[in-house]
């Protein structure tokens, strides 16, 4: 099936089985985007660590 | 319960506008939201309005507010105040459906896309060309509501920049 096919196909749904499909894209974006946040949190981690493991600023 | 709202007298006659509202024309295609376009039945000429009444009745009925959605259904939906008469109009004219037997009303394709051009985001000009490009739009139609609300000069600097070789 081409690209445009499938379009129409999905275009001529129901509105409630389209909406249906939103749900679950809208879930999957969600999803994408909290374990994208989860990367960054990972990411940062290790340096966060090292400024903990430094040695106190003594304001010199 | 935005019909039970209606019918309480809360809000007048509304339609999904938005990602959603085009949905309902055009294959789905990924949102985070539902905007909602409202009528107040009391809005009045000069009358100072706000949307605190549909917050505070939904609110009431369990519904949480996020920002400036309230979540109903899993989903946070915007209510907006038509702000002009593009968007008066599009809401009057707004088609009748049904989301699993509850029945709804939805924009029309062609006053979601005159609205589409005058927001005139990239995400805007996207889903204007998916209407064009599956035939989704009535384009006398929307010629007409194009001229209504002044919006010619912009449809063909869209057309000259998107639509090259096409009326």
């Amino acid at each position: 099936m081409s690209k445009q096919e499938m379009r129409a196909r999905l275009a001529a749904l129901s509105f409630s089985e389209k909406i249906k499909i939103l749900e679950k894209l809208r879930q999957r974006s969600l999803t994408i985007a909290a374990s994208s946040l989860r990367r960054r949190e990972s990411s940062k981690a290790p340096s966060q660590a090292g400024k903990v493991a430094s040695p106190p600023d003594r304001g010199t | 319960m935005i019909n039970q709202m209606q019918a309480d007298g809360v809000i007048g006659p509304y339609a999904i506008g938005g990602a959603v509202g085009a949905t309902f024309y055009l294959e789905p295609s990924a949102t985070l939201d539902v905007d909602v376009f409202v009528t107040l039945p009391t809005t009045s000429a000069g009358r100072l309005v706000s949307l605190s009444p549909i917050y505070d009745y939904l609110k009431a009925r369990g519904c949480d507010a996020e920002g400036e959605h309230i979540v109903m259904g899993g989903w946070p939906v915007q209510f907006l105040l038509p702000s002009d008469g593009l968007e008066e109009e599009a809401v009057a004219q707004a088609v009748a459906t049904e989301v699993d037997a509850v029945s709804t009303w939805v924009m029309t394709a062609e006053h979601l896309v005159a609205i589409a051009l005058r927001t005139g985001r990239s995400k805007d000009h996207n889903r204007i060309l998916q209407f064009l490009e599956q035939n989704a739009v009535d384009l006398d139609r929307l010629r007409g509501i194009l001229e209504q609300h002044g919006l010619v000069t912009r449809w063909e600097r869209f057309s000259r920049k998107y639509r090259e070789g096409n009326p």
